[in-house]
């Protein structure tokens, strides 16, 4: 594994990533799926590993806590445009053998 | 128009609609709300089951309804507001404000933490849990 060393002191570190922390705890509680859960844990693992001093770590940890909430986010509106379809699909054939059906 | 105001356009009109749909219809008596997949499939809450009911709660001032249907939403809900504020106001005041809070190594282990124990206990079927249950 090749990992790029910044230095430790003199000069600046590089800008601190982007954790995706409060994305992550957004679809965690609002998108009714678990998948938030891994973004959270590599949202900490920016954290802890921009403040040791790994950089190229935290900057790897932000790829993947956006990606974890990307697709976690993804799920959640594909899920909820699957749910709207079957359940608009049955409330409208269930309507339509139903008797008192008046278009 | 640039992409970031784009974006907080979209966001925007986004909050908007659910923020009216979620206050002018309640989960409790409509079905045509998505149910939780993870609870579908496992009959188990998850971290997220209940936060439709409790949003409607939260819409019209009921907070201890709120978390009586899902906690952790009414526990994030300050951290989302004070995310949500220096984000409108970085953009709409050209700032560069920093939300330290989720920065800080102790608050994310401590969110992942609460996450965790949230799934877990509001699962267990013994009575002193059972308000945490959807």
């Amino acid at each position: 594994m090749e990992q790029v060393m910044y230095p430790q002191s003199g000069g600046t570190p590089p800008v601190r990533p982007k954790n995706y922390l409060v994305e992550s705890i957004l679809v965690t509680i609002f998108c009714c799926l678990p998948f938030g859960i891994p973004g959270i844990v590599f949202a900490s693992q920016v954290n802890s590993k921009y403040d040791a001093g790994d950089y190229a770590g935290a900057e790897k940890a932000s790829k993947e806590a956006k990606t974890w909430t990307l697709v976690s986010f993804i799920i959640g509106i594909a899920a909820v445009i699957i749910w709207i379809i079957i359940a608009f699909t049955t409330t409208f054939f269930s309507a339509m053998f139903h008797h008192n059906f008046h278009p | 128009m640039s992409i970031a105001r784009i974006k907080i356009l979209l966001i925007s009109i986004a909050v908007l609609t659910l923020g009216l749909l979620y206050y002018f219809f309640n989960p409790v008596g409509h079905s045509f709300f998505p149910k939780c997949p993870f609870y579908a499939l496992t009959g188990l809450d998850c971290p997220g089951c209940g936060s439709q009911r409790a949003f409607y709660a939260l819409l019209h001032g009921h907070l201890l309804e709120a978390a009586g249907y899902n906690l952790l939403s009414v526990l994030v809900l300050p951290f989302i507001i004070y995310s949500a504020a220096v984000f409108t106001g970085n953009h709409l005041f050209d700032k560069n404000w920093k939300q330290n809070i989720f920065y800080k190594p102790w608050f994310a282990k401590a969110v992942l933490v609460f996450v965790l124990l949230f799934w877990i206990l509001r699962n267990l079927p013994f009575p002193c849990f059972h308000w945490m249950a959807a």
